[in-house]
């Protein structure tokens, strides 16, 4: 429908341990290959994974903070 | 028998009941150094972990057959590589630990050894992760290795100086008889 708003795909990889984060997100951008997705992480070392994995594979990697989580959002 | 085939060398082949014996080094460099030269020399010896009482502050351990420990010991005197201590393995509690260990996650395979984890796509061969450690080169490592190909990039020992580079190194090379 005209003007509606497409609200992002999001992996809720909070509470994950290492390395399931970045494989969660690793898959969603296989799946996707270009778009807008987000990743919800509850930890700086995912963030870290996570956005190193995403620049590797050619995605801009946007970081907010969200309370005690952190919303990645990553474009291709 | 694993253990026995890993330890033949040459036509030599271990027995039910031959024994292995450990090399403890004061630092990980040192336990490097020692099985490079070790293997330079055509002793089959690996690195792994030591039980707990004998750590040392350095995480890693030489395990030997015991029925080279002259040769060995040789060797290593004219090389200047001196163990802090030559222990044989005599009862359960002295095995060492093994340093790698598979995580198999559908497409998706993680090989951890001591506290470095590589993470394949096993569809494409690419390092997809790289974590752990807390050493000062592993961003480096992971920045270099993320996004290659496992066949076509360098060994972390090749690009890293630390025993992080070089727990990352035997999970590459374990990573790579996985594919293979």
């Amino acid at each position: 429908m005209k003007g509606e708003i497409k609200m992002a795909e999001k992996v809720d990889a909070r509470g994950l341990s290492c390395p399931q984060p970045v494989i969660n997100a690793h898959k969603k951008m296989r799946e996707m290959e270009s778009g807008t997705f987000e990743v919800l992480v509850d930890t700086t070392t995912s963030r870290d994974n996570v956005t190193r994995m995403a620049t590797r594979e050619g995605w801009n990697v946007e970081v907010r903070d969200e309370g005690e989580d952190i919303l990645l959002v990553l474009r291709k | 028998m694993k253990i026995k085939k890993l330890f033949s060398r040459g036509s030599e082949k271990y027995k039910e009941g031959d024994f292995r014996g450990l090399l403890v080094y004061p630092s990980t460099s040192d336990v490097i150094l020692a099985e490079k030269t070790l293997k330079g020399e055509g002793y089959k010896v690996r690195v792994v972990g030591p039980p707990p009482h004998l750590r040392t502050g350095c995480d890693l351990v030489i395990e030997f057959p015991l029925i080279e420990q002259l040769g060995i010991e040789r060797i290593l005197k004219e090389k200047g590589r001196i163990p802090l201590k030559v222990i044989p393995i005599s009862d359960e509690i002295l095995e060492p630990i093994d340093l790698c260990q598979k995580k198999d996650f559908g497409d998706y395979l993680m090989i951890r050894a001591a506290n470095m984890k590589l993470v394949i796509d096993k569809r494409t061969e690419q390092i997809v992760n790289i974590s752990g450690g807390g050493c000062p080169d592993v961003p480096y490592l992971a920045e270099m290795l993320i996004g290659k190909n496992l066949r076509e990039t360098h060994s972390p020992k090749d690009l890293g100086q630390t025993i992080c580079a070089y727990a990352l190194h035997i999970a590459y090379e374990e990573m790579l008889k996985e594919v293979d």
